[in-house]
């Protein structure tokens, strides 16, 4: 069992087997090949004759010109390198720069483009086992056949035992679909199992130069996967000049790693050899959620052209939100308070309003839940996103008004059933990187279907419809509510936004609930003499500010869409005008730093909101309202 | 002009067989609340739950009860109902009754959920050779020959001999048992993704059997733990032919006794039984 298997705190989820059939929410943990994975170097199989090694693992992996473009990929398998360093490695010795590929150290592939290639000899062998991960781009060619590698008898050490053939190539052709894509050993084609174009693919090759009984023959695998064998290879396969790269695709192929063994290895060395490439490159997170009944078969499997109808890392592939999910928002504020009741609120970064969601599954049967809670407990095998960040996030779906394409971190998870086979699981989940600065929304964005941008031929308005107006004056741009009778056409400039008689506001003009409670507390300054009565005083000038929260219950969708945009776009600091309920009726300023959002039903939504009242009055001439050019130089 | 639409013998399907029914009525319940505002006028109506609708029959057994109506099985997916023209997709069953009294036809009661929209405009008055050519159960379960066999009703010690399955003898001396009823139940919970108002997913959960009977007497008072007690309803037609039956294995938690002014002693017992589920590990 993988350490991720028991980590975890699931039964019965397994490593993928091809041979078995699953069932829809069955969980695998999917590892290529049940073997361990073996260095190309590892020695515990005997004596492995690996003939050369070459990946991006090292600095000292390459010979760069004064520019960092590759002039030699040097052989990891270092017993047979001479003194002059050109035996046995791959090297772009030509004048011509544009022939040399370019070196990342971020990146663990080199990519070559177009005519780029690196070439070298020493590489002879009758018999050999060659391994390439690769990840090639689409060629812009209506019929490309990009060449991956190529044997050759030019420059070759030894003579072949097919002298007079041509080259030995390894290519791929046709579009990604299956069927199209193929891989082609000299002019044999093979359809691919799985995708050849962006994506990661591992070849092998097994060259055999038969028996009396047999004749010579390349077996070829994609991804673990036997696609068939090839009879009378070329010649060219037996020799020991190897060319990689020279692609004729302009776009570039990305090489992982590419190793090479003399004679035929076993099934058994095979597959731990794979399983290094696929454990090394692929994607770390190995987990994937059955989303249809699964049938047996390699055709079904994670990595072939079918296993996205089986098998996805998706949840909303797998699960709906159901009613009662919930959001709260809280804004990370830098608070000054300068005395007389006036104070300063400064955002602590561009990512302040923080959003924590609370996500709810009902109604699901022991099955789905098992897969839920494998899917939160997963959730950290997830790639990391950059070299600066950890892993990335779930992507998901979330309710509305808010955006579809979500990126939380899953937190924890609360797991009831009140009966056989029904449970319910909430999962708490924060947002990260939903930055204040984009004018299109944090979470409920400006998509031009929900909220669109005004123009004057912008037609079809109903109450609580948001729109946003562009503009060069910063105190005219921005979100704006309306308010007027249902119209399909659209309104006249009077009414328009920034019409004398307007039919829109950007104001905050919503009603909360008639049942509010607003507390008052005066601010105070005490004297406590001992033996003596205490004393208050006055804290200032403003001595009565307002905090309060009220409710707002049961709106519609399109309300909850307007008000939830409104605070939305006040980012948690910035200052409103609020007019308070009977008795009070006084226009204050406030800014909301904390508000709550459960979707109860359809049309049925509750909001919470806190607002603290804010003595300076808003100036918008005090905004910062700079262009600045950035230039390079 | 307004127009009254007659039915003579109701045409009732569930899952596309015939149920000679006497009553099916129909009803939609929507749960709205109202929205007022802090200035005390009044916003909207807000949905807090989906539309509920109910289906309710009353019907004769003339055949095996279908599986489908069994209320406390696993079994949890919507079956299809249709009358008087109008179809609707999904109900889910939840409860069944019926009383066996002497000289009376068994009548069956049935009680059911369903959500989304329904067609009720489509409601059609049954054409005359329709009524004409409808046909009449010969068989339908009846009391004549239907009976109740029980175990520790009657005593609270069962002391027959024992039986490869456990005790399998007389249970002492027997009451007369009167009249009995019998009533199967479950709630059915829903469950909604959201934007959707019809469930995607209608459960099963709280399965009781009840049977309810009336005898001239009931043996021994009933202890704290109530007396555990068993019983198998066998519902045959007037000519002894059996159609179903319906057991329950649970405690007799209820006794009464009744006597009025010019009438016998009646008793009355309950017995309940909560059905459960091992779960299947998975």
């Amino acid at each position: 069992m993988s350490y991720l298997l028991s980590g975890l705190n699931i039964k019965n989820i397994s490593e993928y087997n091809s041979s078995d059939a699953y069932n829809k929410y069955d969980v695998i943990d999917f590892q290529l090949h049940s073997q361990k994975s073996a260095y190309p170097n590892y020695t515990g199989f005997g004596e492995t004759g690996l003939l050369f090694w070459f990946n991006n693992e090292y600095l000292n992996s390459f010979n760069l010109d004064l520019d960092n473009y590759i002039t030699g990929w040097l052989n990891k398998e270092t017993s047979d390198i001479s003194s002059d360093g050109l035996y046995a490695n791959l090297l772009q010795l030509s004048g011509d720069k544009s022939l040399r590929p370019f070196v990342y150290f971020d990146d663990n592939y080199i990519e070559l483009f177009g005519d780029q290639f690196l070439s070298g000899s020493g590489f002879d062998c009758i018999e050999r086992t060659t391994f390439v991960c690769f990840d090639a781009s689409a060629s812009p060619d209506t019929n490309p056949e990009q060449n991956i590698f190529r044997f050759d008898r030019e420059d070759g050490w030894a003579e072949s035992k097919y002298s007079n053939g041509p080259s030995g190539f390894l290519k791929i052709k046709g579009s990604n679909a299956q069927g199209q894509a193929k891989i082609m050993v000299d002019e044999q084609e093979f359809d691919a199992s799985s995708p050849i174009y962006n994506a990661l693919n591992i070849i092998t090759l097994i060259q055999s130069s038969g028996n009396p009984s047999t004749d010579p023959s390349i077996t070829v695998r994609q991804n673990g996967h036997q696609l068939g064998a090839y009879e009378h290879y070329y010649s060219g396969w037996t020799s020991g000049f190897l060319k990689l790269g020279d692609t004729n695709n302009p776009n570039g192929v990305k090489y992982y790693d590419i190793f090479s063994f003399s004679g035929v290895l076993n099934e058994s060395e095979i597959k731990s050899y794979e399983k290094y490439l696929y454990e090394s490159y692929f994607d770390s997170n190995d987990f994937y959620f059955a989303k249809e009944d699964v049938p047996a078969g390699f055709s079904k499997s994670p990595l072939s052209y079918n296993g996205n109808d089986y098998w996805t890392q998706d949840i909303d592939d797998l699960f709906k939100l159901s009613y009662g999910s919930s959001v709260n928002f809280s804004a990370k504020l830098s608070r000054s308070d300068f005395g007389d009741g006036y104070q300063s609120n400064v955002s602590r970064n561009i990512n302040s309003l923080n959003s924590v969601f609370d996500l709810k599954y009902d109604g699901l049967t022991d099955v789905q839940a098992k897969c839920l809670i494998a899917f939160f407990e997963t959730t950290p095998e997830a790639g990391i996103k950059s070299e600066n960040e950890g892993f990335a996030g779930v992507n998901i779906d979330l309710f509305q008004p808010y955006k579809k394409d979500a990126e939380l971190y899953f937190l924890d998870i609360n797991h009831s059933t009140p009966y056989n086979d029904i449970n319910t699981i909430s999962i708490k989940a924060e947002s990260l990187y939903d930055s204040n600065l984009d004018y299109k929304g944090m979470s409920i964005k400006l998509d031009e279907k929900n909220i669109r941008t005004y123009s004057d031929s912008l037609a079809g308005f109903e109450y609580d419809d948001v729109v946003y107006l562009e503009s060069n004056f910063y105190s005219e741009r921005g979100y704006y509510y309306y308010t007027g009778q249902k119209t399909k056409t659209s309104v006249s400039e009077e009414n328009s936004p920034l019409g004398a008689q307007s039919h829109f506001t950007n104001e905050f003009y919503f009603k909360s609930d008639i049942d509010y409670d607003i507390t008052n507390q005066i601010n105070l300054v005490t004297i406590d003499y001992e033996g003596s009565t205490k004393q208050y005083l006055k804290d200032g000038i403003n001595y009565n500010d307002l905090e309060f929260n009220l409710s707002f219950s049961s709106r519609s969708n399109k309300e909850t869409r307007a008000l939830l945009k409104f605070l939305d776009d006040k980012a948690g600091f910035k200052i409103f005008r609020y007019s308070l309920p009977q008795p009070y009726n006084k226009e204050i300023d406030v800014y909301c730093p904390e508000w709550d959002h459960t979707y109860n039903f359809h049309d049925n939504n509750d909001i919470q909101v806190k607002f603290v009242q804010f003595r300076a009055k808003s100036s918008k001439s005090t905004n910062f309202d700079t262009q600045i050019d950035f230039v390079s130089i | 002009m307004s127009k009254f639409l007659n039915y003579r013998g109701v045409d009732f399907q569930l899952e596309n067989e015939d149920f000679y029914a006497t009553n099916v009525s129909l009803s939609a319940q929507a749960s709205v609340d109202p929205v007022i505002l802090s200035d005390g006028s009044l916003l909207s109506y807000a949905p807090s739950s989906a539309v509920v609708g109910s289906l309710s029959c009353d019907f004769y057994l003339t055949a095996a009860l279908p599986s489908y109506l069994n209320i406390t099985g696993t079994h949890d997916t919507p079956i299809k109902a249709k009358f008087a023209n109008v179809e609707i997709a999904e109900v889910y069953p939840k409860n069944i009754s019926f009383s066996v009294e002497p000289f009376q036809p068994v009548l069956i009661s049935a009680e059911f959920d369903w959500y989304g929209d329904v067609k009720v405009e489509n409601f059609e008055e049954q054409g005359i050779n329709q009524v004409k050519q409808k046909q009449v159960p010969n068989y339908i379960a009846h009391s004549y020959k239907s009976y109740l066999s029980s175990r520790n009703i009657f005593n609270s010690d069962y002391s027959g001999p024992s039986g490869p399955t456990g005790p399998s003898g007389p249970s002492g001396p027997q009451g007369s048992i009167v009249s009995f009823s019998y009533r199967s139940s479950c709630d059915r919970p829903t469950f909604f993704n959201v934007d959707e108002v019809v469930p995607f997913r209608v459960g099963k959960l709280n399965k009781q059997c009840e049977v309810d009977l009336s005898a001239n007497n009931l043996g021994k008072l009933i202890s704290v733990n109530g007396k555990n007690a068993s019983s198998v309803i066998y519902l045959k037609d007037f000519y002894g032919t059996s159609l179903s039956s319906f057991s329950i294995d649970g405690v007799l938690s209820n006794q009464n006794y009744n006597i009025s002014e010019g009438q016998y002693l009646l008793t009355e017992a309950s017995i309940r039984q909560t059905i459960t589920e091992t779960k299947t590990l998975i």
